[in-house]
């Protein structure tokens, strides 16, 4: 039975939706856990340092094939350890520009994957927040100082900042415990939180949601986990496409194409996601152009 | 030994015959069945993907001009100088609506750009940027609804740009990119047949739309598209039925092409040849199993069938065979209700004809032994022997003998006494022969003949007597000769005349004529006292002679048994020269 190796930065309860997606895409190809193919996992539990470690344990336990999701972070992990494997990644950023594949159409080596579009589709999570706070002349950005993204990210809000003509200031936050001083100083500025893509943000929805509502704080993160949970809202690529199409992938290289020959899939689907209870809370109403425009309305 | 008789011939012939009557209509059929089979399938498999490849052109055009229609609703109403909110929220509803669509451009009858709209990149509103030099702008001015050459996205994703105009200047323009990618829901929702599909290319053949979604993703790649649009080139412009071509991996392929109206693109649908042929395959290998199936009930229906017509004349030739050898009571046994029985029932009439006649012929062959030839033939003829019950009728008695022959025979060995007889009787039996008397026994050197039974003749007294004198003359020829030998042997006759009882006496197989009654004794007296050379007559005799041969008055002789002295005539046979029998012995 061929045995994939698959690396996650955090653990198996945030990580559920994500892999049940991807088990729907290996079995699509054909393939079903346990009937004919074993799945190695590693959960680095939130623990972005342990990556390069854990994927050198897959590399180690001679995996047919090594899927590296959740992000860059991950891939740039896995690739970095493996040498022969294939490797089937899943990300939001560009894989091109970070190095991790030469071109989306001919990846080169022995890797491809999924990019969802997150990461491309930051300023428009700024454009939105704009929108929703026009009078607001500084909005303020979340980024994630270790995310490989988060300088791209950076210099694309800035130049849509200019062109939207605000202000950005740009907080930092890399572990749980630097969220709550960035909510109660949005609250204190009366303006509004534009989140970056990144996956440590995006896994940590429901306490962003609890700090929104607690500092009645204006938000915008890449996943709809945020206003599921009771943020304001979300705008990001599908995560569960992603995710499936890396499992048909992952199965399509079990079957015996070489991750040379499959291009690198980009998301088609960018998904818009508010929570009008959320606006109502925090006083606020979202125009009927906000309304036409989401794929999802939370009442 | 009838086995290996059976395989040649006959049996062989029709066993051939049969076979062929039966197995060739059949192979014919069968034949020209598969052939119009083949036709009717390649036919139906001619409509059924040009069918298909004509629906799935339908559902790319659909695709297409579902994206058309809904931006036709951006050119309906004219321009005013305000910005325009409600056309803002229909834009972001249509690129909820429609995933396709990447980014939107709404353009004022100035060819001012006054909205833009994106799902990646910043929307723009009122940027009044000046389009009007947009090739899109100017290619839907021109023909309505303008679309681009297919581009790809950072290489990889097909885009297309679409452009409409309203009817009036007025309501401007609308420019989408679409993203061609979701084409793949379309695409993919296409099945021909089990494996077969469809693909779209464009006008110069690059692969637009494959249920692969990684093979459209590879560009304007040229190793990708070469083999697509090789299987356009072999179906060629026009749609004469479907072609056969290989597709990238090298199997035989099925293909029909359709165009997609609008954006100048081709859908091809493709299936499998292996597949696609397999109802014929299936068609012709029924025709093939029923073809084996036919041809081995034609040969066992061919040999039951010869088995059937030569197995009675197999039945008929042992039957005539046995017949020939003899076996009379054997009869052939054909149950067939035809002609067989018949002729078998016609085989059997002959042996049971044969067979009376094997017997009529032994009974006459028996007769022949006392009866003389013209007489046995005349039983024959008759059919059967009444001639020889017992009646009383007039007949005269012959009877002769040897005189001295006890001593002669006595001095012989028994081969010469066997031999001596052997040329008296051989002598008597021709003259017996010649007058067609009758020869009722003999005994040692004696014997009795009778004339005039039991088949009446012309005369009979006048024969007996010549036959007499017949027998004489021979008789005395042959004693001339023992005479020199040194042996005394002399020869008498007594001839009577009268009535008496003639008919066959015996026992089972054993049968005799005779005559019985005082004539024969009679005759019997007179031969006893005939001295050689004598041939001694009754009176009777004698009356019915009168005139016609020389007779010779003996005196009354008294005879022993007879009461009274009976006259005896002689005749002498010197005297009768060469007397021939009356009638050359015709007998009524």
């Amino acid at each position: 039975m061929p045995v994939i190796g698959y690396l996650c930065a955090e653990s198996p309860e945030l990580f559920a939706s994500r892999l049940k997606a991807f088990h729907e895409g290996l079995r699509e190809a054909g393939f079903v856990e346990g009937r004919n193919v074993a799945i190695d996992y590693q959960w680095a539990e939130g623990q972005y340092t342990r990556l390069p470690a854990l994927a050198a344990n897959l590399v180690a336990r001679n995996v047919d094939i090594v899927v590296a999701p959740g992000g860059a972070q991950v891939a740039l992990a896995v690739k970095a350890a493996v040498s022969n494997n294939a490797i089937v990644f899943e990300m939001g950023g560009d894989p091109v520009q970070l190095g991790v594949v030469d071109s989306l159409s001919r990846p080169g080596g022995n890797i491809t994957g999924v990019s969802s579009l997150s990461v491309d589709v930051s300023p428009k999570r700024l454009e939105l927040m704009h929108e929703m706070l026009p009078v607001a002349a500084k909005l303020t950005v979340v980024a994630n100082p270790t995310s490989p993204t988060a300088n791209s990210q950076l210099q694309k809000l800035r130049s849509a900042a200019e062109t939207l003509g605000i202000l950005l200031q740009v907080v930092n936050a890399s572990t749980e415990k630097e969220f709550e001083p960035i909510f109660s100083g949005a609250a204190e500025e009366a303006g509004g939180l534009v989140f970056t893509s990144d996956p440590y943000f995006a896994f940590r929805s429901r306490q962003l949601a609890e700090l929104a509502m607690k500092y009645r704080v204006p938000a915008i993160t890449q996943s709809r986990d945020f206003p599921m949970a009771g943020g304001l809202m979300s705008y990001g690529g599908d995560f569960a496409q992603s995710h499936r199409r890396a499992g048909m992938y992952a199965g399509r290289i079990l079957k015996g194409e070489k991750p040379s020959d499959l291009p690198v899939q980009l998301v088609t689907k960018v998904e818009f996601i508010i929570n009008m209870k959320a606006a109502k809370l925090l006083g606020r109403e979202f125009s009927p152009s906000f309304v036409s425009a989401a794929d999802e309305v939370i009442e | 030994m009838i086995v290996r008789e059976r395989f040649r011939g006959l049996f062989q012939k029709y066993l051939l015959v049969l076979f062929m009557a039966v197995a060739i209509p059949l192979a014919v059929n069968g034949v020209v069945e598969a052939w119009f089979g083949y036709r009717d399938q390649r036919e139906r498999l001619d409509q059924l993907l040009g069918v298909q490849a004509t629906s799935a052109a339908a559902e790319i055009h659909d695709f297409i001009f579902d994206i058309t229609n809904q931006l036709g609703w951006f050119v309906q109403v004219p321009w005013s100088d305000e910005p325009d909110e409600r056309r803002r929220t229909e834009a972001l509803r249509l690129l909820r609506q429609a995933p396709a669509i990447v980014g939107l451009a709404l353009i004022d009858h100035k060819g001012l750009e006054r909205l833009y709209v994106s799902r990646i990149g910043l929307n723009r509103i009122e940027s009044r940027a000046d389009r009007s030099a947009d090739p899109a702008v100017v290619g839907a001015r021109s023909a309505q609804v303008w679309f681009s050459d297919v581009s790809y996205h950072r290489g990889s994703e097909p885009h297309l740009t679409v452009a409409v105009v309203g009817s009036r200047p007025s309501v401007g323009a609308v420019v989408a990119e679409v993203n061609l990618k979701l084409i793949w829901d379309v695409i993919s929702a296409i099945k021909v047949g089990k494996s077969g599909f469809a693909f779209v290319l464009d006008q110069p053949g690059r692969l637009i739309a494959h249920p692969d979604i990684s093979l459209v993703l590879r560009g304007a790649e040229e190793a990708t598209s070469k083999p697509f649009r090789n299987i356009r080139d072999a179906i060629g412009p026009a749609g004469a039925g479907f072609a056969t071509s290989r597709d990238a991996e090298g199997r035989e392929i099925a293909a029909v092409a359709a165009p997609v109206a609008g954006p100048d693109w081709t859908v091809i649908v493709e299936q499998p040849l292996s597949e696609a042929y397999a109802p014929i395959y299936a068609a012709l290998w029924r025709t093939a199993t029923l073809l084996a199936a036919g041809t081995i009930f034609a040969a066992l229906l061919a040999y039951a069938l010869a088995h059937r017509m030569t197995e009675p004349i197999r039945v008929l030739e042992e039957g005539t065979e046995k017949i020939g050898a003899g076996s009379f009571d054997h009869r052939i046994s054909i149950e067939t209700g035809d002609e067989f029985q018949r002729l078998a029932n016609s085989f059997n009439k002959m042996a049971a004809e044969l067979e009376l006649a094997q017997q009529h012929q032994e009974r006459i062959a028996k007769l022949k032994r006392f009866l003389a030839p013209q007489v046995a033939d005349l039983v024959d003829r008759a059919g059967d022997d009444s001639v020889l019950d017992g009646r009383h009728a007039e007949v005269v008695v012959i009877f002769c003998d040897l005189r001295g022959f006890t001593a002669f025979s006595a001095a012989l060995a028994p081969e010469q006494v066997m031999s001596v007889l052997s040329e008296y009787y051989a002598c008597l039996g021709r003259a017996i022969t010649q007058f067609a008397a009758t020869l009722i026994s003999f005994s040692g050197d004696g014997l009795m003949v009778l004339v005039n039974a039991p088949v009446p003749v012309e005369e009979p007294a006048l024969r007996a007597v010549d036959l007499a004198v017949e027998m004489q003359k021979g008789v005395q020829g042959l004693i001339a000769g023992w005479r020199s030998r040194g042996y005394q042997v002399g020869f008498g006759i007594g001839l009577a005349s009268g009535a008496a009882t003639v008919g066959r006496i015996g026992y089972a197989d054993r049968f005799d004529y005779t005559a019985i009654g005082s004539v024969v004794n009679l005759a019997a007296r007179l031969c006893a006292s005939a001295a050689d050379r004598e041939i001694l007559i009754d009176a009777e005799v004698a009356e019915r002679v009168r005139g016609k041969r020389p007779l010779e008055r003996l005196g009354d002789h008294q005879i022993k048994g007879f009461d009274e002295a009976i006259p005896v005539f002689g005749i002498s046979f010197d005297t009768v020269a060469d007397i021939k029998p009356q009638g050359s012995g015709v007998i009524r």
